[in-house]
């Protein structure tokens, strides 16, 4: 897996509405559920919109939606 | 593989694919009625099965799996996909696989499918929406995608029920020659550590493959089928051989997607403009962090009104025709203890069951239409916040909402929630929201609190209410007491809107009425049997001698027959083994304002908190009354003579009592049936007497704290 450093851009990062491609997962028991649903490196990410109070996020990945919490989307590194 | 009795061969036919691929559209397409429900051996988890008709002397069982992406579990419910596929020595291995994948995401839908090919199953797969697929005009190579993948492909729709018989066909074909592809190869080839590692499996694992063997030592910590010699060999060799297992699974399943991608491209052409601007309009308005909780709440409120206002009309048809059948089996039978077991213990027992059937059957069909539409998934991505706040899961609150009707399929519905320690709370806590079986407790009492009907409306919603801040607070006291290491996580799916498939709903619908009725049905029965055995003996003598006494201040009042015949009953209930209990108990109860009826009121509520009423009104004396008042809901003979009931000249069922006696309804842990789901469903008593334990506990201080301050 690739080196994750602190620097790196995260999903959580990228403003609503852009896109970004998937690089990395922040660590292996997160990347294993992510990379099951079809949350893959190299996927293209949009976060979509946030959730009440400050929760998950709604995020589109190759054209499939999913709901994220915010340390999931804070585990996946894009570049 | 069987042979049946009648010669013909009987085939296991497994049904898996991803969650939202439409895999139980399928499952009632095929079986239709002819499914029942049963337990994965060792694990109670339902399955449901159904039988399949093939070719003439195939008969074949078709056994529909919990949704799962991967073979590396992260839920309850995937762990079962694994266990059973990882036993091929059980009797209930699969002969073969369908597999049902949604055609318009087979890129991501193909996961599951290519380890299941490497467990060396033999496949069919099932590429589900063929309407759609032929609306969007996709393209399939139908053909080079068997050859690739190494398994007969077939185009269906769970929707319309197109391609059913090209199914059935190629599943028969699929028995007579289980490999029809032969040298595909397999989608992930073992590396080095896992190589070493699967040879130790093979050694004390016998008749397992490659990929069998690498998934034992994946998750030899919890296969149930593991001797402990098995278990501590593999894990041996897993430490030994520095075998880590989460990395291993990441680079396996990015291994696969890379092999299976490129396929999937070639052979599926979807043309440029995909349209799902349905979905993502709906969704601006409907997930919303402002609009969205609003609509939520809004639904909420629909779907609860809706329970309340159809239900009536069917559970006053359900009274009076128990009512009924009681009265005529009554004139029928000759007069003795099995006519009075069979009207007054089992068929009162099967009327508090039955009455419920409606407001539970509406309101899941409320339920599982919005799950069809798509959006119980938006709800939970709503909630999320709020719920991990209270230690729950945003999946939580579906139980939560069906536990408004019934705890009991509500608390089946969790096992979709992956940490233990979520799951766990919301088990514990969704018994704390009202359910049905509180309303007619409320009905009858909440007068006695307040008189003015507008308030009365009030005081219900905030009985309601009550409910739901107990669950949430309670679930934030076990989010402090308990400890995990586990991790948590949302991760959910959110599918595309669609139009829901009444079929679907229909079986859903059907299911849960059958489990509530099955699971609360036997305790209920079992319980009224014994409630009513104690109500009707007592040590030898002493009923004859209440019901003289009786008689004779009866002619002495010059009371008619019917009044005669009341006193002669509710004398009887005060002499017999449940009245003699209610005062032995009534010194507990004293505090929070209960008198000894009130106490046997409250002990004879464990079959089921509406039994309450009934007890009354017999305790009451009302029984000949209440019977004949069976169709007007709000009791209003047992409110009169409530009211009347006096103690040294004050009234019983003042604000106080009542106030007490309706909080004490609210939170305690009431219902039987419950408790053995909930140890079902958590394969211990201790969570259920836990549970028991603190909800009574709660309840009986705040009656405590209601009645002192009130008093």
């Amino acid at each position: 897996m690739t080196a994750v450093f602190l620097s790196d851009k995260r999903l959580v990062n990228l403003p609503a509405g852009e896109k970004g491609i998937i690089k990395a997962f922040c660590d292996d028991s997160a990347g294993s559920k992510l990379v099951s649903v079809g949350i893959l490196p190299g996927s293209f990410v949009e976060l979509v919109r946030k959730a009440p109070l400050g929760g998950g996020w709604y995020v589109k990945v190759d054209g499939q939606t999913f709901a994220l919490r915010q340390a999931e989307a804070t585990c996946i590194v894009i570049e | 593989m069987k042979e049946s009795p009648e010669k013909s061969v009987l085939y296991n036919i497994a049904l898996l694919g991803n969650p939202n691929s439409g895999k139980s559209s399928l499952f009632n397409l095929l079986t239709g009625l002819r499914q029942k429900t049963g337990n994965f051996p060792g694990v109670t988890v339902d399955k449901k099965i159904g039988a399949l008709q093939l070719d003439a002397g195939k008969q074949a069982l078709l056994i529909d799996f919990p949704g799962a992406y991967s073979l590396y579990p992260n839920a309850q419910d995937e762990r079962i996909v694994v266990q059973t596929l990882l036993d091929i020595h059980s009797k209930n291995y699969p002969d073969v696989a369908i597999y049902v994948a949604d055609t318009t995401k087979l890129e991501k839908h193909l996961l599951l499918f290519s380890q299941l090919k490497d467990l060396g199953l033999p496949l069919l797969l099932a590429l589900n929406m063929a309407d759609v697929v032929a609306e969007e005009g996709i393209e399939i190579n139908t053909a080079q995608l068997e050859r690739q993948l190494g398994a007969p492909v077939v185009l269906i729709s769970g929707r319309s029920a197109e391609g059913l018989e090209t199914l059935r066909t190629k599943l028969s074909e699929l028995l007579t020659q289980p490999n029809p592809f032969p040298g595909t190869k397999p989608f992930h080839t073992l590396q080095s550590v896992e190589l070493k590692v699967a040879g130790v499996v093979k050694s004390v694992l016998t008749g397992v493959n490659d990929y069998q063997a690498l998934l034992v030592a994946h998750h030899y910590q919890w296969l149930p089928f593991l001797t402990d010699h098995q278990r501590f060999v593999v894990g041996n060799a897993v430490v030994e051989s520095g075998f880590q297992s989460l990395q291993l699974q990441v680079q396996e399943t990015m291994r696969r997607y890379d092999h299976f991608t490129p396929i999937v491209r070639n052979n599926l052409r979807a043309p440029e403009t995909k349209t799902d601007g349905l979905t993502a309009n709906l969704d601006r308005v409907l997930t919303n962090r402002f609009v969205g909780p609003i609509i939520f709440l809004s639904v909420m409120l629909l779907v609860f009104w809706s329970i309340f206002n159809w239900a009536e009309t069917p559970m006053g048809w359900i009274e009076s025709g128990i009512g009924a059948l009681s009265e005529a089996l009554k004139s029928a039978l000759p007069a003795g203890w099995l006519t009075d077991l069979l009207t007054d213990g089992i068929l009162a027992g099967l009327a508090g069951i039955v009455v419920f059937v409606p407001q539970i059957a509406i309101l899941f069909l409320l339920i599982s239409i919005l799950e069809e539409v798509g959006y119980m998934a938006r709800a939970a991505f709503l909630f999320d916040r709020l719920m991990q706040f209270f230690g729950l899961n945003g999946r939580s609150v579906v139980a939560l909402i069906s536990g408004g009707a019934c705890a009991i399929p509500a608390i089946m519905s969790t096992r979709t929630i992956g940490n233990w320690k979520e799951r766990l709370i919301t088990i514990m806590v969704t018994p704390f929201i009202s359910c049905s079986a509180r309303l007619p407790v409320y009905i009858v009492l909440v007068g006695f609190v307040v008189a003015d009907p507008g308030a009365q409306a009030l005081a219900f919603m905030g009985l309601y209410l009550l409910g739901i801040v107990g669950a949430l607070v309670a679930a934030f006291v076990f989010k402090l007491v308990l400890k995990t290491g586990e991790s948590s996580f949302l991760m959910l799916e959110l599918p595309p809107y669609r139009l829901p498939v009444l079929r679907n709903v229909g079986f859903t619908v059907w299911e849960k009425v059958k489990t509530f009725l099955l699971e609360a049905g036997k305790v209920i029965l079992i319980l009224s049997i014994i409630l009513w055995a104690l109500a009707s003996y007592s040590f030898p003598g002493k009923m004859k001698a209440a019901e003289m006494q009786a008689r004779a201040e009866a002619v002495s009042s010059a009371a008619d027959s019917l009044v005669t015949e009341d006193l002669v009953a509710e004398r009887q209930l005060e002499a017999s083994f449940a009245g003699q209990l209610g005062k032995v108990i009534e010194p507990v109860f004293r505090p929070l304002g209960f008198d000894w009826k009130m106490s046997l009121g409250i002990l004879s509520s464990f079959a089921a908190r509406e039994v309450f009423v009934g007890t009354m009104s017999i305790i009451y004396g009302l029984k000949s009354k209440s019977e004949a008042d069976a169709e007007a809901e709000d009791y209003p003979y047992l409110r009169e003579r409530l009211q009347a009931e006096t103690r040294n000249g004050e009234m019983v069922y003042n604000r106080a009592t009542s106030a007490s006696l309706l909080i004490f309804y609210v939170f305690a842990m009431m219902c039987m049936s419950t408790l053995a789901v909930v140890k079902r469903e958590t394969k211990s008593w201790k969570w259920p007497i836990i549970q028991f334990a603190f909800m009574t506990g709660t309840a009986y201080l705040a009656s405590l704290v209601v009645y002192q301050v009130l008093q």
